[in-house]
């Protein structure tokens, strides 16, 4: 099983993807958010997360989401989130995020969300 | 089996890399218990989220330590005890207002604060601290099976 790996794609010329895999909880989440950070840094505030291969989080895992959402908002951009595993889901529920931030299945949506 | 009394017990150094020892530790633990699988991963983020809290903070500034596990299971209750001998943190404590905040509006805001102790109040039927003096703080998380009464 990966702990943890994070990979980036550029889907389109203002949108990065960044594809997550694995656990992020208390150990992993300063990785994402040292990744996320340095993107901003780069001007690069459009960002779609593929999630699908996320297998646990915990509150610090979807506490860097809930700090991006609010920064890529000041920087001019957003975040749309890919396919969520159901363990994912849960926690954004129970933390009710899943009413706060934008999901997509493709790529493709997450792009037009990125676009609105 | 499922009907019998369970106990294990496992203490790692308090490092946040060993939060996957102690998930696995409590998935296996569940396995041998008689709590539904359905409540399995709810429980291991709520106890995840409060040895987290341990790792993180609880030795601050002190020489690195320990925290204890300890499973208590039988057929009406899953009970987890964290001990730790850092700082003393009332995690209990304050907790209704945490769970009755406006959850929606708090993460909108861009406020991670208090997500953990939300999670595990949320999550777990019993949260219960204890501190004294030459003894090892120690936490306590229930989740009923069959509920009292």
């Amino acid at each position: 099983m990966r702990e943890f790996e994070i990979n980036l794609e550029q889907l389109s010329p203002d949108v990065t993807m960044i594809h997550v895999a694995g656990w992020l909880d208390a150990h992993t989440f300063e990785y994402m958010e040292q990744t996320i950070n340095n993107l901003f840094d780069e001007g690069k505030v459009r960002l779609a997360v593929d999630l699908s291969n996320v297998e646990y989080i915990s509150s610090a895992g979807a506490g860097v989401f809930i700090g991006t959402l609010s920064s890529s908002h000041e920087r001019g951009g957003d975040i749309v989130l890919l396919n969520p595993t159901e363990p994912v889901k849960e926690v954004f529920d129970m933390l009710g995020l899943s009413q706060v931030f934008k999901f997509a299945t493709t790529p493709k949506e997450a792009l037009a969300q990125l676009k609105k | 089996m499922t009907e019998s009394r369970l106990t294990d017990r496992l203490e790692v150094a308090a490092h946040t890399r060993n939060l996957a020892l102690v998930r696995e530790f409590l998935h296996n633990a569940i396995k041998r218990s008689a709590l539904p699988p359905s409540d399995a991963n709810k429980v291991v983020l709520a106890v995840d989220e409060a040895v987290a809290n341990t790792m993180q903070h609880g030795y601050e500034g002190k020489e690195p330590g320990t925290v204890e596990v300890i499973v208590d299971a039988d057929s009406e209750r899953f009970t987890v005890r964290i001990r730790d001998s850092g700082h003393s943190f009332d995690t209990a404590a304050g907790s209704v207002e945490k769970v009755t905040m406006d959850l929606q509006k708090h993460v909108a805001a861009g406020n991670k604060r208090g997500l953990g102790l939300f999670i595990m109040r949320r999550v777990m039927d019993e949260v219960s601290y204890r501190s004294r003096e030459g003894e090892r703080n120690e936490l306590t998380l229930t989740k009923y099976i069959k509920r009292p009464g």
